[in-house]
């Protein structure tokens, strides 16, 4: 099933369903461009999602199997295009007039998706909000954030200046970006793998033991506060910046008889939380690593 | 005719026409037969693949950046303005035909996988740090021309194209981003001037060299999807 719709011929094709008496929040909506859509699918579909415009895309979940989209906009200057083969659901934001103002390309799109769903939504300036999803995951992003809340999965993300927000998240975790920040709170992550070049790193809750968490930063701030529960190697080494340990009582030589030592051109830090059943890895180049346990 | 002049003729001139001194061997010889089958088989898996498409160019300097950092990459030094061309240039050249770029990709993945087979493990634990000497510097170095020649490209796209549009969030965020990586891809390569051998600088600017190849890769996907 597919179809292209240019927004402009909305009000004239009027049809009942794919106008939306739904939500009036956004901007997007006082101008009545709503376009809503049903998809069913079968267990675990595939959502993709290409939004070019500026806008947010939200993602939630529900029992039904079923995918809701529900695109809304500021102007006719955007065309939205969806397409379903099978358990894929397509969704793309094309700009249909390049010399439109940024305030004409507003696109928000909702999603409402079953539980268990992968998801590859790649978007420029809006947010990415992933709320109650299952399944691997890549979200992409240039200067929009992505936050997530209780997903699980592999869920990868990579933006150009975006931060990421990642609360009660599960699975593996696997972030990029040049500016932007990450923060991962109370996680429940097996595997994390957090790189920014000027953006703060911030890891607030348990490691899970067997659990390998990797965090660098070139010159932000990567912060890890653990709980005094947690098991865990510890090695953080940073070559122009400082190693802030607020955590030295809780912080032992490593209990598993291999000698570590930070190189000649390296300030370093190694040790061992509990038993030393996780490994958790720090570094920074010019920014400040910072180990404390929470309250 | 023996069997290594079969592989010989076959190694030099391909499978067909062979010649007549080497089809009478084949059908004498069941090893020649079986060999020249399977190369037969393989010739014709290789002609049904679908065409490759161009891999981007921060593939390349992927690569050629993880290659830099495990010490694994040597080049000879750059030679002056008017000498021969150097293998590199080759390399360049090889890369800009975009026919052969995937083909290229490829070899380098197989030789470095064939190199990293073949590499001691862990070198970087070696007390006279093999990866950080000249060779890791100078291909540090090519990586950034290529870097360079890039941006110099996307400049000139930029000029050709006036578009509103350049003016937006997007291509700003990409701009800062772009200035941002440049002063910690200069503050790593002004660290390692002084302490060649610091591992962790080197890793950092590996990352910084490949993050300015994705970079610039989305600003020039950008340029030509705006134009």
């Amino acid at each position: 099933m597919r179809f292209d719709l240019k927004c402009g011929v909305l009000p004239v094709l009027g049809a009942a369903a794919f106008l939306c008496p739904g939500p009036p929040a956004t901007a997007a909506a006082a101008t009545g461009q709503h376009l809503e859509k049903h998809f069913a699918v079968n267990a675990r579909p595939v959502v993709v999602i290409h939004n070019v415009a500026n806008g947010r895309i939200e993602v939630k979940s529900w029992k039904n199997a079923e995918v809701d989209v529900l695109a809304s906009q500021t102007s006719d200057k955007i065309g939205f295009e969806m397409e379903q083969a099978g358990d894929r659901i397509d969704v793309t934001a094309n700009i249909l007039d390049a010399s439109a103002q940024p305030t004409e390309l507003a696109a928000n799109l909702q999603l409402t998706v079953p539980e268990e769903t992968e998801l590859q939504l790649k978007t420029e300036t809006g947010l990415i909000y992933v709320e109650q999803v299952m399944g691997d995951m890549t979200l992409e992003s240039i200067a929009g954030d992505v936050h997530l809340k209780e997903v699980s999965g592999y869920i990868i993300v990579r933006t150009t200046e975006g931060s990421l927000v990642c609360t009660q998240c599960a699975g593996k975790l696997d972030f990029k970006s040049i500016s932007g920040g990450a923060q991962v709170l109370q996680p429940a992550l097996t595997n994390v793998s957090l790189f920014t070049t000027s953006g703060n790193i911030l890891f607030d809750g348990d490691f899970v033991r067997t659990g390998l968490y990797t965090m660098k930063s070139g010159k932000g701030l990567v912060e890890v506060r653990f709980s005094g529960n947690d098991s865990f190697d510890l090695k953080a080494q940073t070559t122009m910046g400082t190693v802030d340990n607020r955590a030295a009582a809780y912080l032992k030589p490593d209990s598993h008889g291999v000698l570590h030592r930070a190189s000649k051109f390296t300030k370093g830090l190694f040790g061992t939380v509990g038993q030393g059943l996780a490994k958790v890895e720090l570094s920074s180049y010019s920014g400040t690593i910072r180990i404390l346990k929470r309250d | 005719m023996q069997c290594k002049d079969v592989e010989f003729v076959v190694e030099q001139e391909g499978l067909a026409p062979l010649p007549e001194a080497a089809r009478a061997h084949v059908a004498d010889c069941s090893h020649c037969q079986e060999f020249v089958a399977d190369l037969a088989t393989i010739v014709s898996a290789a002609n049904e693949l679908p065409a490759e498409v161009e891999p981007p160019a921060r593939v390349w300097v992927s690569l050629r950046a993880q290659l830099e950092l495990e010490g694994i990459f040597k080049t000879p030094v750059v030679p002056a303005s008017g000498e021969r061309w150097s293998w590199w240039h080759g390399f360049d050249e090889l890369f800009r035909s975009r026919a052969l770029a995937t083909a290229a990709v490829g070899l380098l993945i197989v030789a470095a996988g064939f190199l990293q087979l073949r590499q001691p493990p862990d070198t970087s634990l070696e007390p006279n740090g093999i990866g950080a000497g000249p060779a890791s510097q100078i291909a540090f170095a090519q990586t950034a021309k290529v870097l360079n020649d890039q941006e110099i490209d996307l400049r000139n796209m930029q000029l050709a194209g006036t578009s509103s549009v350049d003016t937006s969030a997007v291509d700003s965020s990409f701009r800062q981003n772009l200035q941002q990586v440049d002063e910690f891809i200069a503050d790593c390569e002004r660290h390692l001037k002084a302490e060649p051998q610091d591992d962790l600088a080197r890793e950092y600017l590996s990352n910084a060299y490949q993050q300015k190849a994705e970079l610039l890769s989305a600003m020039m996907d950008r340029e030509g999807s705006l134009h």
